[in-house]
């Protein structure tokens, strides 16, 4: 466990803010609905171990006594994103979970949420979104498009506070680390690794970049570029040997990785998922992750991705040969490629496997 | 500009209320279905109740406050009111573990079927043609919705949904600007459904809908407005009841 | 937390996609014992019980029936998805493409498009492929697969049953939607009897 660093580094924490009228009060209530549609909903993942491992990443990121007040709860969800009510109830999308790297990352997450929640930017002033604030749209992924976009644009004065508020919120998040004992470089790597991927999946859609643009669609955030440069600049001067908590975090993630990477597989995205496999595989391609690649490029069918997909699977059985899925994908790709002996092996050799498999009769039609 | 603009928001508002609603209320009965007043048990399932604001970009926002509120005032208007649906009412408790799976999958269901039965049935637009038939009013959630009520000694089961979103300024400020570039916006939602499904069968033997309800559900006159509204037409009311109350 | 109604999601989205009303047309009643033709195609049914069908379309070469209306049971007809199409209208083509049908897809690949589609046009994580299996369609290999998803804010678990094959590098599938309790069960058998009956001319 960690000690928090020197008493008095974080501004005094007053307590969850108390509303001042009628009306606000009941945004900031919890509410026992809010406990009932968590209960009740099929999108929220309710595994006591990954919950409570989050809980526990939130609580030493912010503090104890922060964290106390504060709900967090884990929707299935491909998109990269994670939001906050104004009363204390955080979501985190797995697509947030299937990206962030290490401890330190999520914590950084977790901590610009909470921020903007402890510096009550959902009350302030007349804003054009008053519902829970949207991480995605601060980092410019939810496109635009809606024709009430379109119309907000014509009540401009809201925008340059946002902004404003963002910075805010990266700025007290970075406090949040740097008491914490987190490695703050993290905040500017996971969104340089973000904005890099949204890039990818621009690019393979043959769609233009939204980065760079001085006036991004909803214009009330740093754009990118900016924001990583001040984070980059806050954490320029920390001590050496932060933590990072790489191995804890790849350890509560494991049981969920080959779900979150299927969730990503089927969004039709290859670009940005071939950048975050590449991301995923810095420190080596398991076989989970050759997997994954084997899929997405037997899924997309240009010409030579076959080859390319077999090879994958190839690898991914090298690794791990009773790595099942990896057979099957083999097997279909070489049957597509036209090399039927060694594509009916393949298949073979998964069903041995997998006798039980949901799609063993239809599987079995090719082996014939 | 400011109180041009102000002027002319409160103009739009205005106008936006007053706008006659196309028929947003209807009722109807399963065919022969005839309750005799005192003659069942009716289990008045936990009510799906939610109020909020509605935020600028149309999002809903929960307010913990009113859904309280509401909640505490329409259990008061729907205890009130029992005495008019002419049987004997009793209130589920709240149930635990995998009975509340069940009930909150009943609900949405109920929401689905009530959502398709004025989709394809009640208003004209998307009209089904097997739905159009003169007396035909056949609607089911299965036989299955017996185990919500299995121990109660219940032969119905009521089921009661209201939504009420009430326009944040924000929102109504955008429909003005929307209402000038002519992008049809609407602000607030009042919605309730209330259903009575015969256990035995799972068949909706009674519905009534309203997709623009009156009272403000945050104090006991305005919810006990709606509990009325919602239970208008209820089968086996007593014919000795006081006359019905004015729609809005 | 946003909560709301559920919007009435025909399943084959034809009211998510078309516009407000006015530009739909009507549904119409299908008479059963003759046979009819579907999805502006060469495919036809037989139905032995009445049906209605929508008069908004998902896609192109797409129609839906159904008993009750679309959220309770909904059967949909895909006659000859050609190349390169998508399975239905994209919403968005730039935030949400649909993948692409391919005329040298395997049977095997018919159930990943689908879930894909879903996934994609439905924003819903919650969508798997339960089995497949070997089928016929219109004297064709075909294959029968299942499947099992839930839309985000509605909350109500549907389970799918849909019979796909390819002809002359084209697509020919009907499906069959409703929720699991009670409707998937009651209405499955109606979906079977169409399905037998199908020929393509």
């Amino acid at each position: 466990m960690l000690a928090v660093a020197t008493p008095g580094e974080l501004p005094p924490y007053a307590g969850a803010y108390q509303p001042q009228t009628k009306d606000e009060r009941g945004l900031w209530m919890q509410s026992d609905e809010e406990e009932r549609i968590v209960r009740d909903s099929a999108f929220v993942i309710r595994d006591a171990a990954l919950n409570a491992y989050l809980r526990d990443v939130l609580c030493r990121a912010v503090g104890t006594a922060r964290c106390e007040g504060v709900r967090i709860h884990i929707v299935r969800d491909a998109a990269f994103n994670a939001n906050m009510s104004p009363n204390g109830f955080m979501r985190v999308f797995t697509g947030a979970l299937l990206r962030i790297r290490d401890e330190a990352e999520l914590a950084s997450m977790l901590g610009h949420e909470f921020a903007h929640f402890e510096l009550r930017h959902t009350l302030v002033g007349f804003k054009q979104e008053r519902h829970a604030h949207n991480l995605a749209i601060w980092a410019g992924l939810l496109g635009g498009g809606s024709a009430i976009g379109v119309q907000l644009a014509l009540i401009g004065s809201t925008y340059e506070f946002s902004r404003a508020q963002e910075t805010e919120a990266d700025m007290l998040s970075s406090r949040f680390l740097e008491v914490a004992g987190f490695d703050r470089q993290c905040a500017a790597d996971l969104w340089q690794r973000i904005a890099d991927e949204t890039d990818e999946t621009a690019r393979g859609r043959r769609q233009r970049s939204q980065r760079y643009d001085p006036v991004g669609f909803l214009a009330t955030h740093p754009t990118n570029l900016t924001r990583m440069r001040y984070l980059a600049a806050a954490a320029a001067d920390q001590p050496s040997g932060r933590r990072t908590g790489q191995e804890a975090y790849r350890a509560a993630m494991k049981p969920w990785r080959a779900l979150l990477l299927a969730d990503q597989l089927k969004r039709n995205d290859f670009a940005g998922t071939e950048y975050l496999l590449g991301q995923l595989a810095q420190d080596g391609w398991t076989e989970e992750l050759l997997f994954a690649r084997g899929e997405l490029y037997r899924l997309r069918r240009h010409p030579r991705d076959l080859v390319a997909a077999a090879r994958f699977y190839t690898d991914a059985i090298a690794l791990d040969p009773k790595h099942a899925e990896s057979q099957r994908g083999l097997g279909l790709a070489l049957l597509r490629s036209g090399e039927v002996e060694r594509g009916r092996l393949a298949l073979r050799r998964y069903l041995e496997l997998v006798p039980a498999a949901s799609d063993a009769p239809m599987l079995a039609t090719l082996l014939s | 500009m400011k109180t041009l603009l102000a002027a002319l928001a409160a103009c739009l508002i205005a106008l936006v209320h007053a706008a006659p609603a196309a028929a947003q209320e209807k009722s109807a009965v399963r065919p022969g279905f005839v309750l005799k007043p005192g003659s069942a048990n009716i289990l008045l399932l936990r009510p799906k109740i939610s109020v909020g604001a509605q935020s600028t970009a149309g999002a809903f926002e929960p307010n913990a406050d009113w859904t309280d509120q509401a909640r505490e005032n329409l259990g008061r208007a729907l205890d009130a009111a029992q005495t008019k649906l002419g049987n004997r009412v009793v209130a589920a408790g709240d149930p635990v573990g995998p009975a509340a799976r069940t009930l909150a999958e009943y609900q949405a269901l109920f929401e689905t079927v009530a959502g398709t039965v004025i989709e394809y049935q009640f208003f004209p637009g998307n009209r089904l043609p097997t739905k159009k038939r003169a007396g035909t009013f056949d609607w089911t959630l299965g036989p299955g919705v017996a185990a919500l009520a299995a121990e109660s000694g219940c032969e119905f089961a009521l089921f009661v949904i209201t939504e009420d979103q009430y326009g944040s300024t924000g929102r109504k400020v955008l429909q003005i600007f929307a209402a000038l570039a002519r992008v049809p916006i609407s602000s607030g939602v009042h919605k309730g459904y209330a259903g009575l499904i015969d256990l035995r069968t799972g068949d909706l033997v009674w519905l009534n809908v309203d997709q623009q309800m009156g009272g403000d559900v945050r104090d006991a006159e305005g919810a006990a407005k709606r509990i009325g509204q919602l239970l208008e037409d209820f089968p086996g009311r007593p014919p000795a009841v006081a006359a019905p109350e004015p729609k809005r | 937390m946003t909560r709301s109604f559920p919007r009435i999601r025909t399943l084959a989205l034809p009211l998510l996609l078309a516009s407000a009303t006015a530009a739909i047309a009507g549904n119409t009643l299908i008479v059963p014992g003759q046979p009819v033709a579907v999805a502006k195609s060469t495919l036809t049914v037989v139905p032995s019980r009445e049906w209605n069908k929508l008069g908004a379309r998902p896609g192109r070469n797409t129609e839906s029936w159904t008993l009750d209306g679309a959220p309770l049971n909904e059967v949909t007809f895909y006659g000859g998805i050609e190349n390169d199409r998508t399975l239905f209208r994209e919403v968005s083509k730039k935030e949400k493409p649909l993948p692409r049908f391919a005329a040298t897809m395997l049977l095997t690949d018919i159930p990943a498009l689908v879930e894909s589609s879903y996934r994609i046009a439905l924003d819903t994580p919650l969508m798997r492929i339960a089995a497949a299996e070997p089928a016929e369609l219109a004297g064709n290999k075909a294959i029968r697969f299942r499947y099992v998803f839930t839309l985000p804010e509605e909350e109500v678990e549907r389970q799918g049953e849909a019979v796909a094959t390819i002809v002359d590098g084209r697509l020919y599938m009907l499906s069959f939607e409703a929720p699991t309790i009670h409707f998937y069960d009651r209405d499955l058998p109606s979906f079977r009897a169409l399905v037998a009956t199908a020929r393509l001319q």
